[in-house]
């Protein structure tokens, strides 16, 4: 999901920009309240920060499709620091990322929307719903991780379709989406394995390290 | 002595190095490149506006000292924040 500089007309950067600031601007107030409120807080944003920052650069082959691509860690990162804040620590991953040649600068807001806020938000609201009907919580964290990672790839295609093909964006979208799925669903159920695997380590050892409270950052309630 | 946070790190180490090594592996007997698909749908999608190409505007780590080493410090350095603060949070009592 990392879109390079140069793809992207700069009408739509500046949209994706500015559907992203609000995001990051309530991030880094909840972040601000949680290192207030618990010691743990700052320790546990650092390693979902590094976290996210390796596991969406890691390129893992997919012998299958013949190519490689990566996860995207935020749905594991929201469910244990909230979606808020994690939406602050992908923006400063996908800035180092580039510098590691992956996505770019005028694309930066582009990047955050899909990975950081679609694939945050969409993974958590599957991992509050499954809660509500008591699902185990190893299995809501999984489908959080797989239904987050899937929804970034298909909302960079439509980022692409909008800005390169304003003419057939439909088709377009659905032709992006189906260039990514081959490679993107065996890593979605990698995403679930390691998902549902930390979290559920997480609320077995710290239970009270978990978000808890509702879109919001971190409570030890 | 190795302790139990420790033999866990290891084995999660190798078995993911062997998933990466098997997966590279099978794509190379494959005859397959093994590129990257954010940039094999990003260069489709190029070529069907005009005047459209990917650049960079800023010098990537990685033309510099190549990916295989760029990626392999950028690992390291994040393995450690992760590893150290995991172990503060997470560690037994008894390994500690």
């Amino acid at each position: 999901m990392h879109i390079s500089d140069g793809i992207l007309a700069p009408e739509w950067c500046l949209v994706w920009f500015a559907i992203a600031i609000p995001f990051i601007a309530v991030g880094v107030w909840q972040i601000k309240r949680g290192t207030k409120e618990s010691a743990s807080y700052l320790p546990m944003l650092a390693m979902m920060g590094a976290a996210i920052f390796v596991i969406a650069v890691w390129h893992i082959p997919v012998p299958v499709t013949g190519s490689c691509s990566h996860p995207i860690g935020t749905p594991m990162s929201a469910i244990i620091v909230g979606p808020f804040p994690t939406v602050v620590l992908s923006a400063i991953a996908l800035f180092f990322h580039v510098f590691f040649g992956h996505g770019g600068l005028t694309t930066l807001g582009a990047n955050i929307v899909s990975m950081g806020i679609v694939g945050t938000f969409s993974g958590y609201l599957v991992y509050l719903l499954l809660m509500k009907v008591k699902s185990p919580l190893w299995f809501a964290a999984g489908m959080a991780g797989f239904v987050g990672a899937i929804l970034t790839y298909i909302i960079t295609a439509l980022e692409l379709a909008l800005s390169l093909n304003p003419d057939s964006v439909l088709s377009h979208w659905v032709l992006y989406s189906m260039g990514f799925m081959p490679t993107q669903l065996p890593l979605a159920i990698a995403e679930f394995i390691f998902t549902a695997g930390i979290v559920q380590y997480i609320a077995d050892r710290r239970p009270d390290l978990l978000a808890k409270k509702l879109w919001g950052g971190f409570s030890s309630d | 002595m190795i302790d139990r946070f420790t033999k866990t790190a290891l084995v999660l180490m190798v078995v993911i190095t062997a998933i990466f090594l098997i997966g590279a592996y099978l794509g190379y007997i494959g005859g397959h490149g093994m590129e990257g698909t954010d940039a094999m749908v990003e260069e489709h999608a190029a070529s069907t506006a005009a005047n459209v190409e990917a650049t960079s505007l800023v010098p990537a780590i990685t033309d510099l000292v190549g990916e295989p080493l760029g990626f392999t410090i950028a690992g390291i350095v994040a393995g450690l924040i992760v590893g150290y603060i995991w172990t503060g949070l997470f560690r037994r009592q008894e390994d500690a």
